[in-house]
């Protein structure tokens, strides 16, 4: 039905091994969607692998292994992901992420949450007991922006 | 992720295939490490067979290239495809390491 979301989501395990996975995922989203240009996807593969990699080196420190929760929700103007993980929660809206000003040196401690930054349109983030949400919007190029969120 | 190398004109030419991630930015590192150890001192890196690389592969490419430099030598990199070095030149990574859009100007920049 023309204007229908389509949601394609996977869990796997909060390791490593599990990231080439969650690239997959974006990847045959983005398959079905021809608005999709290889930059705009590759944005989207980078948001969610560098996401998933710090809930996998920081998320479950010192915990028990966990998993990782992906979806993405195509629909006719943005691309909604929302990546779901039960371990310490850790807020990248809130953190004041490097610019590209601070030069290549400064930024390479936070280089992952730069790129999460540079490569998403809007990011959220909310926490609760049921588990940490993070929730990442790609527009699709020309689309019009309106907030998704609302 | 594969890593194979080959001799030219005394640079030596590294080229990554597949994906350089969280996972496999390790084999990278340790690969250079040998290099390093090896006395290799030019040194391309080959990015045309790259399709992803992470912050992981970039902080790789960074420590790779400075300890080059310590010991005399210099990693330039060639043939990103346009993702990559779209992430080497926000990240500013393009104004303290060389990148050619392709190899044979990369090794000519070995030559001058």
């Amino acid at each position: 039905m023309e204007g229908m979301a389509v949601k394609h989501q996977i869990t796997r395990s909060a390791e490593l091994q599990s990231l080439a996975g969650f690239r997959e995922l974006i990847d045959q989203a983005c398959d079905q969607e021809p608005a999709f240009d290889d930059q705009t996807r590759y944005d989207l593969k980078l948001a969610v692998d560098e996401a998933c990699s710090n809930i996998i080196l920081h998320g479950y420190a010192a915990m028990d292994p966990g998993s990782i929760i992906v979806s993405i929700e195509i629909g006719q103007d943005a691309a909604r992901v929302t990546i779901t993980d039960f371990g310490h929660p850790f807020e990248p809206v809130e953190i004041e992420p490097p610019t590209r000003e601070a030069g290549p040196e400064a930024i390479l401690d936070d280089l992952g949450l730069f790129f999460i930054h540079e490569s998403a349109d809007l990011i959220d983030y909310q926490s609760s007991p049921a588990g940490n949400c993070l929730y990442l919007v790609k527009y699709l190029p020309k689309a019009d922006h309106e907030n998704p969120f609302q | 992720m594969e890593l194979i190398s080959g001799q030219s004109n005394g640079v030596l030419v590294v080229t990554i295939q597949g994906s350089v991630d969280a996972l496999t930015a390790g084999q990278v590192q340790g690969y250079f490490d040998d290099l390093l150890e090896k006395g290799e001192r030019q040194i391309i890196l080959d990015l045309s067979q790259v399709d992803f690389m992470s912050s992981a592969g970039l902080r790789v490419i960074m420590t790779v290239s400075k300890n080059l430099r310590q010991d005399g030598g210099e990693l330039r990199l060639a043939a990103a495809q346009p993702p990559v070095e779209k992430m080497l030149k926000i990240s500013g990574f393009t104004t303290i390491l060389k990148s050619f859009a392709s190899l044979d100007a990369a090794l000519g920049s070995f030559q001058g």
